[in-house]
This record gives structure tokens, C-alpha cells and sequence, in this order.
């Protein structure tokens, strides 16, 4: 069953963090799912592959009505992300407006042809959600090519997809934020190396948030980060060493 | 869960007409065959004269036959394609159709919260929705078959006119002298061709009556279960 966090909360503006399935499958990636309230209407940020739609709409739907659900946004095109896509259009209200990177708008319409999205452009765009706007900002190569965050202003809440992403070992977790950044950096040394492939984009991204009044970092997988964490995520990811794949290429034999 | 049984239905009548297409898959290869046999007896006939006047009609009539074959056969391709568009569209209503029915499962009778009860709704809705959409693209899978079975009756004929012209060119044998020998052959040729088609006809007819027996119990089980939701 997942596991509703409130991550953030003032005057019905919230935060709420679904993940920590113990009932999930083990071959399918642990995720989180993000949801935004305020004013009524909610926005789900990365709402997760289909296999977990069941699981996410009985613990969405004790807390939020799927009336209340306005907003999608996907915030690249991997299946964890995008694949429940058919299945909330079909629960949600018809005007449901869907948030996708411009360039896989094509690439989602193999698995659901019939939606009507709203393409974000390369340098991102504004969202009202409620009373609240989101800034949807741009995080590419970081590791799609064409990716976006979510900052939140007001709750100072930065939604990060992958980036900040930990691969945990089952029943480790106590907690929705990282407790001891010092132990959690293992478990996310690994998946930075290899998934995050440039080194412009990261001192880019590194650059935009570091102009941010960031409170909480909340990522698609694993923990998330508040307070001092914040700045050691930031520091610590602008400092690592990227793409490790590419040592594959010295490897490749080549025939005489 | 009906989705399960549905889909399990769906995928057997859609191996049906796959067995239908694939008994077709010689069917271009014979009419060739038979095209140049005609185009071979043609020539004999004008070597005969008069003696090979009527032979001469019959291989015309052949080729305006092997000319029919072509259309079914063209015909048949558009309803391969449509059945493979068409059973796709089914059975990812059918996976949307499961996942929904999972969600309402774990969702149990949970209504403390308005907010379950909306949930709760908004799932019933969303499956008999799906479940229409499923009932729709069953309901062109079906036509389909329909289609088909159509295409084999057309097949039939042709295979009925060439029985009877290869009997006809066997009478005009007798009466041809020196080129009995030739019209003979041909005639003979022209049976095991015909004989070749009975088969394919009888393979894509059995696959196709059992697509349609399928078809008839998913209309009845989509029916019952549309009927259900309500």
C-alpha cells in the first residue's frame, strides 16, 4: 500500500508524498508520486507507471477527490513516469490539462493515443494551480533530454524528478526525508554517475536552483531533502563526476 | 475479473484470424500458377486451329477468374491490417479495462471519505466507459471476421467456375486429335490447382466459423457485463 506524506501544509496549500509501496512488485522501480492542493484543485507531478494506478488511486483518493485533479504533469517520458497516463484521463474530469516536455508528446501517444496534452516549451512555463503558481523549469540532459522540474514559490518546494533520485534497499526507510545525508549520498552515488550524462547541464541546473529559495528538495525516487540537505544535495551533485557510461565505449572490441 | 475473460476470448478469436490469413498465404502463388498455365493453354489453342477454338474461350475466362483472385486477395490485406489495428485497440482497452477493475478491488468498499465515494465513481465510470470502448472495437473485430468469410465465399466461386472449366477443356480434349495429349495435361493441371484452392478454402472456412462461433459469445459477454454496470 502507499504511503501518504504531507510534506508541506499551510492554509490548504500542501504537498503530499505518495510513495513506499511495500506491496510492490520487486522488478518495478520504487517511486514517488508528487501531488500539489490548493484552492480545490490539485496538480500530480510524475504520477506513476500503470501497475501502481490501483495502489495510487486508493491512497490518492483518501485524501483527494479525483474531481479536485486538474493537472497533470509528466516530467520526462520514462514508463515510470508517464505509462498510468490513459488510465487518470480516464478517471479525472474531462478538461484534465496533461503538462509534457514538447519533444516526446509523439513518443507518450504510443501508449495514449488519444490524449489531448499541453506541450512545454524548451525554457518551461508557468502553471496556476489554485491561488499558487508553479514554475516549470527546464532541467534537460538531467537525464532526458527534454526534462522539467516543478518549483513552488510560495511553499519553496522544488520538485526534481530524477535528480536527487536514491535506489534504497527495501525496508530501510523510516522516514520521507533523508536523515543522515552523510549514509543516504550511497545510495545515490551510483545512479548520479551513470543516469546524469552532461556536465554543462548539471552546472546549468546547479547555477538556476542555487538563485532559488529552496526548502525542500522532493525527487521521484528515494528520499527527500530539507533544509541544510538542500544545499549539500546541491553542492554534492555539482561537484560528482558524471557519465559513467561512457567508459563502455573504451571497451567496445573491434574486429580485425 | 470480466476483463480477464474477455481477453482471453478476444486473443483466441484474434489466433482465429490469424489461422484465416495465414491459410490465404498461398493464394497469390496458385493464382500465378494458374494465370500461366491459362497463358500456356492459350497457345496450345491457337497451335490447334479450330480444334482448340473453345479451349481458347475457356483460358480467357480462366484469366478474368485469376484477375478476381487478385481482388480477394488485395481485400484480404485491408482486413489483415484492419484485424491487427482493431484487436490491438481491444486488447489495451482490455489491460486499461484490468488495471481499473485492480484499482476498484483495492479500493474495496472504502467510503468513509467523500472523497473515496468520488473515487469510487469515478472508477465505475471509467470501466463502463473502457468497457464500451472494448464492446466498439470487439464489435470491428467481429465485422472483421465477417468480411472474411465474405472473401471466402468469393474465393468459392472461383474455385466452383475453375472446376468446371477444367472439365469442359477435358470434353474439347477428346475432340482435339493430335493436341488431345496437351489439353489433357491441362485440363489435369487445372484440377490439382482447383484442388489446392479447396484446401485453402476449407482451412480459412473452419477458422473462420470458429472466429465467428468467438465472436458471438464476446458480443453476449460484453452485453452481459455493460448490462451488469448498469
Amino acid at each position: 500500500m502507499l504511503q501518504c506524506t504531507t510534506i508541506f501544509q499551510r492554509d490548504g496549500h500542501r504537498w503530499m508524498n505518495f510513495g513506499q509501496d511495500t506491496d510492490k512488485p520487486g522488478n518495478i522501480i520504487d517511486s514517488n508520486q508528487l501531488v500539489m492542493v490548493d484552492g480545490g484543485a490539485a496538480m500530480l507531478l510524475d504520477p506513476g507507471g500503470a501497475e501502481i494506478f490501483p495502489s495510487m488511486m486508493a491512497a490518492l483518493t483518501r485524501h483527494v477527490g479525483v474531481d479536485q485533479v486538474r493537472h497533470v504533469f509528466l516530467s520526462h517520458q520514462d514508463p515510470d513516469v508517464t505509462s498510468s497516463l490513459p488510465l487518470w484521463r480516464r478517471v479525472c474530469s474531462a478538461d484534465l490539462k496533461v503538462y509534457i516536455p514538447w519533444m516526446w508528446t509523439g513518443f507518450v501517444a504510443h501508449f495514449d493515443p488519444d490524449s489531448r496534452v499541453t506541450p512545454i516549451p524548451d525554457q518551461g512555463m508557468d502553471v496556476t494551480v489554485g491561488r499558487i503558481r508553479l514554475r516549470v523549469l527546464p532541467a534537460h540532459y538531467l537525464h532526458s533530454p527534454g526534462n522539467y522540474h516543478v518549483y513552488d514559490e510560495a511553499a519553496r518546494v522544488l520538485f526534481t524528478g530524477d535528480i536527487g533520485a536514491a535506489l534504497l534497499p527495501p525496508g530501510s526507510r523510516s522516514n520521507v526525508f533523508v536523515e543522515r545525508f552523510d549514509t543516504h549520498v550511497q545510495y545515490m552515488d551510483a545512479f548520479h554517475r551513470r543516469w546524469m550524462g552532461s556536465v554543462a547541464a548539471r552546472d546549468a541546473w546547479v547555477a538556476m536552483v542555487s538563485k532559488l529559495d529552496i526548502d525542500i528538495i522532493a525527487p521521484q525516487h528515494g528520499l527527500a531533502f530539507k533544509g541544510e540537505d538542500v544545499r549539500r544535495f546541491i553542492e554534492w551533485f555539482g561537484a560528482l563526476e558524471l557519465g559513467s557510461g561512457l567508459a563502455a565505449f573504451e571497451q567496445v572490441h573491434h574486429h580485425a | 475479473m470480466v476483463s480477464a475473460r474477455i481477453e482471453e476470448t478476444t486473443s483466441e478469436l484474434f489466433a482465429d484470424c490469424l489461422t484465416a490469413f495465414h491459410a490465404y498465404d498461398d493464394l497469390d502463388e496458385l493464382a500465378e500458377d494458374l494465370r500461366i498455365l491459362s497463358l500456356n493453354a492459350e497457345l496450345a489453342a491457337g497451335r490447334a486451329g479450330d480444334k482448340g477454338r473453345a479451349v481458347r474461350s475457356l483460358t480467357q475466362y480462366t484469366r478474368a477468374l485469376v484477375s478476381r483472385l487478385a481482388v480477394v486477395q488485395a481485400d484480404i490485406i485491408g482486413i489483415k491490417s484492419t484485424t491487427y489495428a482493431t484487436s490491438a485497440a481491444a486488447l489495451r482497452r482490455l489491460g486499461e479495462l484490468h488495471t481499473l477493475e485492480q484499482a476498484s478491488a483495492e479500493m474495496g468498499a472504502a467510503t468513509s471519505e467523500d472523497t473515496q465515494q468520488s473515487g469510487r465513481k469515478a472508477l465505475e465510470k471509467a470501466r463502463a466507459e473502457t468497457l464500451r470502448d472494448v464492446s466498439e472495437n470487439l464489435g470491428q473485430m467481429i465485422g472483421g471476421v465477417h468480411d472474411l468469410a465474405a472473401s471466402t465465399g468469393q474465393v468459392l466461386e472461383v474455385v466452383s467456375q475453375s472446376g468446371s472449366i477444367a472439365t469442359n477443356i477435358a470434353i474439347e480434349a477428346a475432340a482435339a486429335g493430335q493436341y488431345e495429349a496437351e489439353f489433357r495435361t491441362v485440363a489435369e493441371t487445372m484440377r490439382r490447382y482447383v484442388g489446392l484452392l479447396r484446401d485453402i478454402i476449407d482451412k480459412a472456412n473452419a477458422a473462420v466459423t470458429a472466429a465467428g462461433d468467438k465472436g458471438s459469445a464476446l458480443q453476449a459477454l460484453a452485453a452481459a457485463a455493460i448490462k451488469a454496470m448498469r
